[in-house]
């Protein structure tokens, strides 16, 4: 083996160790991948239709929202945090968006608006976890409950149709002829935080500091600026994810939000992030998204019982974290 | 003496924080007692929302407000997050506060009897709305619901008729979480039509979340799963902006039929855009009214109704501008949620 090795040309031991290293470094999302791949093929065993394209892009069409929030959430988590605020904050920036819009503002106006909520408590949950060194739980909690609250508040409960008629365009427009833009953010958004994670110096530093803060700090990273620019992230993303939901159903309810938070941890998870942090990647946090995701469309085209749905998802995640735990204990 | 009077004087001027407690007491206790010698004075109702996140109840406590400003009485506000500790506690603040009379939408039937029991030891008057008392109780005013067996069994007739009109006898439902009492009798009476009428229930999906979002991929999956089906059975208002917005994505709007029962702003917009076929609206705001009215009644030694169970009549874009329809649409919701 070794002799075969050495007498290949050089640019091919190259290529093929750069391949074994990715297959390393990738194995827990090249198994989702193959488990959402069964999943897929096994529910279209039964309906048929399930693997038609059209019900692939609704599939993806739902799951979009969900990928953006954790991609947030993952950021967060890999620091050894969490954010609990994300589900609250999706619901108020589809109010306020929703809000800007019936007072007559523009689509890029309304849609900065509530980014801006996202911005807003993001940077508030940072500067509470890092600046006073209140633990995550209970500051995400609180602005969990706070934006929430909110949520209700700015329309007195009352949901808003979207008024302006070209708002859709941001999710199911196509900048790229071919790529409907609820996919592209999702692409962008992978694709720029997988490379930040793996190749940026700062993105290399989110591993650090969820590996050991303490040592982080010794070495000279700049921890609380790091993961106060997390927590930002992950607010900004959930508005985003937000905003991409609310241009697709040209409407914003107060409630939107309320199941996505568990989602969303569920999916970065799935996707192998430790809650104690200090791992994950953008790729698993998009695969876990869409896994959560492909099993509510199969349990929806089998004709599962509502009520199992939940048992469903949870063994499901609870197989795939274990599954995970087993391979890397073995490595 | 002096001295001492001085003395005391001096220190409690020293004492500024002593003096922001002392007013607050103070202020607070004079409020209290103007609260208490309105509540003397006034008759006051109290709703008892099971939880004020869901534009219904919000609709049903406009509907209380609204009555009982008209009726002279002073009105007061409780959730009880969907739980029945909560709803029991709630009641309890209430009686401590001196509400003279409760209107409550119940987390549920099974919760009412220790509800009951205690408001019958007070002899306060208890009406309720939307959802009815555990069967079998008979100590309370009057029972204020939307007839949905009688609903269902129409909206079941009428998204039949639709289907078959496009061409096919399948049906498909976005269904309330049927562990509730009203989404049994809608299924019910639905059931009932569909099997008259020669209809096929292909599939029922329900709701985790009454939220848009989510009945836009439950139609999807739908009709994915079931490419025939003609007709959308909606329990519940997002069931139908959710099914109107799948089907303007597949470009599928009047070939598939969506009905539904509630009624809001939103839905009523795509039934004038011709996005839904029907709406049978359920008067969440007339709920409120009347179940004020019912109590107010019982106080007052005038005649009650105890079952009062409301019709939920059928709008189509045709007949929505018409008198009688905007008149029931005004007891659906309130002005503040939207254009009738």
């Amino acid at each position: 083996m070794k002799s075969v090795t050495h007498s290949m040309p050089e640019g091919h031991v190259r290529r093929s160790g750069a391949g074994r290293r990715l297959l390393s470094a990738y194995r827990t999302e090249i198994a989702i991948a193959l488990a959402i791949i069964v999943i897929e093929l096994a529910v279209g065993m039964i309906v048929p239709a399930a693997l038609s394209g059209g019900n692939i892009s609704n599939v993806t069409q739902a799951a979009a929202p969900l990928v953006i929030m954790a991609f947030g959430v993952l950021l967060v988590i890999i620091t050894g945090g969490i954010d609990l605020s994300v589900g609250s904050v999706f619901s108020l920036t589809g109010m306020v968006t929703g809000l800007a819009m019936a007072h007559g503002y523009g689509g890029i106006a309304s849609s900065m608006a509530g980014l801006s909520v996202g911005i807003l408590i993001g940077a508030l949950n940072g500067a509470l976890v890092t600046f006073v060194g209140l633990a995550p739980f209970v500051v995400t909690l609180s602005t969990y409950a706070i934006a929430g609250s909110l949520s209700f508040i700015v329309t007195d409960g009352h949901s808003l149709p979207i008024s302006n008629p070209d708002y859709w365009l941001l999710n199911s427009g196509t900048l790229i002829p071919g790529l409907p833009n609820y996919a592209l953010w999702c692409v962008l958004l992978l694709v720029a935080i997988e490379f930040s994670l793996r190749k940026v110096v700062a993105g290399r530093w989110l591993y650090a500091i969820g590996s050991s803060s303490s040592s982080a700090r010794v070495i000279g990273i700049p921890v609380n600026r790091v993961r106060l620019a997390a927590y930002l992230l992950s607010g900004l993303f959930a508005s985003f994810a937000s905003i991409v939901s609310v241009s697709y159903i040209s409407n914003a309810e107060a409630t939107a939000g309320s199941s996505l938070m568990l989602q969303a941890i569920a999916a970065v998870v799935i996707g192998g992030a430790s809650l104690f942090g200090g791992t994950g990647s953008a790729i698993g946090a998009l695969l876990g998204a869409l896994m959560i995701t492909i099993i509510q469309n199969g349990a929806n085209l089998i004709g599962v019982n509502s009520f199992w749905q939940g048992t469903v998802t949870g063994v499901v995640i609870l197989i795939a974290v274990l599954v995970d735990r087993v391979t890397k204990a073995r490595r | 003496m002096e001295k001492r009077a001085s003395t005391s004087g001096s220190r409690f001027s020293d004492r500024p924080v002593a003096q922001v407690i002392a007013a607050s007491v103070l202020a607070f206790a004079a409020a209290f007692a103007s609260q208490a010698s309105v509540a003397g004075d006034k008759q006051t109702v109290a709703y008892i929302a099971p939880s004020l996140d869901i534009s219904y109840w919000q609709w049903v406590a406009y509907g209380v407000k609204q009555r009982a400003q008209e009726l002279g009485m002073n009105y007061v506000e409780f959730t009880s997050e969907n739980s029945p500790a909560k709803q029991m506690d709630n009641v309890r603040t209430a009686l401590t506060r001196g509400v003279t009379a409760i209107v409550m939408g119940p987390v549920s039937s099974t919760s009412t009897p220790p509800v009951l029991r205690l408001l019958k030891e007070k002899s306060v008057p208890v009406a309720f709305t939307g959802i009815g008392p555990q069967a079998g109780q008979t100590d309370y005013t009057s029972a204020v619901t939307a007839n949905n067996y009688d609903t269902g069994k129409a909206e079941g007739a009428y998204v039949c008729k639709l289907a078959k009109d496009r061409g096919s006898n399948k049906v498909a439902m976005l269904s309330l979480p049927q562990d509730r009492e009203n989404a049994q009798k809608y299924m019910k009476g639905a059931q009932e039509s569909f099997k008259s009428d020669g209809c096929d229930l292909v599939q029922v999906l329900e709701t985790h979340g009454l939220t848009v979002n989510e009945a836009v991929q439950q139609a999807n999956d739908v009709l994915t799963a079931h490419p025939d089906v003609k007709g959308i059975y909606g329990m519940y208002d997002e069931a139908a902006t959710g099914a109107a917005k799948a089907l303007q994505t597949r470009g599928s709007v009047g070939k598939v039929a969506v009905v539904t029962a509630d009624g809001s702003p939103t839905t009523i917009k795509l039934l004038r855009d011709g996005q839904i076929q029907g709406i049978f609206l359920q008067e969440a705001v007339g709920q409120g009214i009347d179940a004020t009215t019912q109590v107010f009644n019982a106080l007052n030694h005038k005649p009650t109704t105890q079952e009062l169970a409301l019709k939920e009549p059928l709008v189509t874009k045709d007949t929505i501008d018409q008198p009688e329809a905007q008149a029931t649409v005004k007891r659906v919701y309130p002005p503040s949620a939207g254009q009738y």
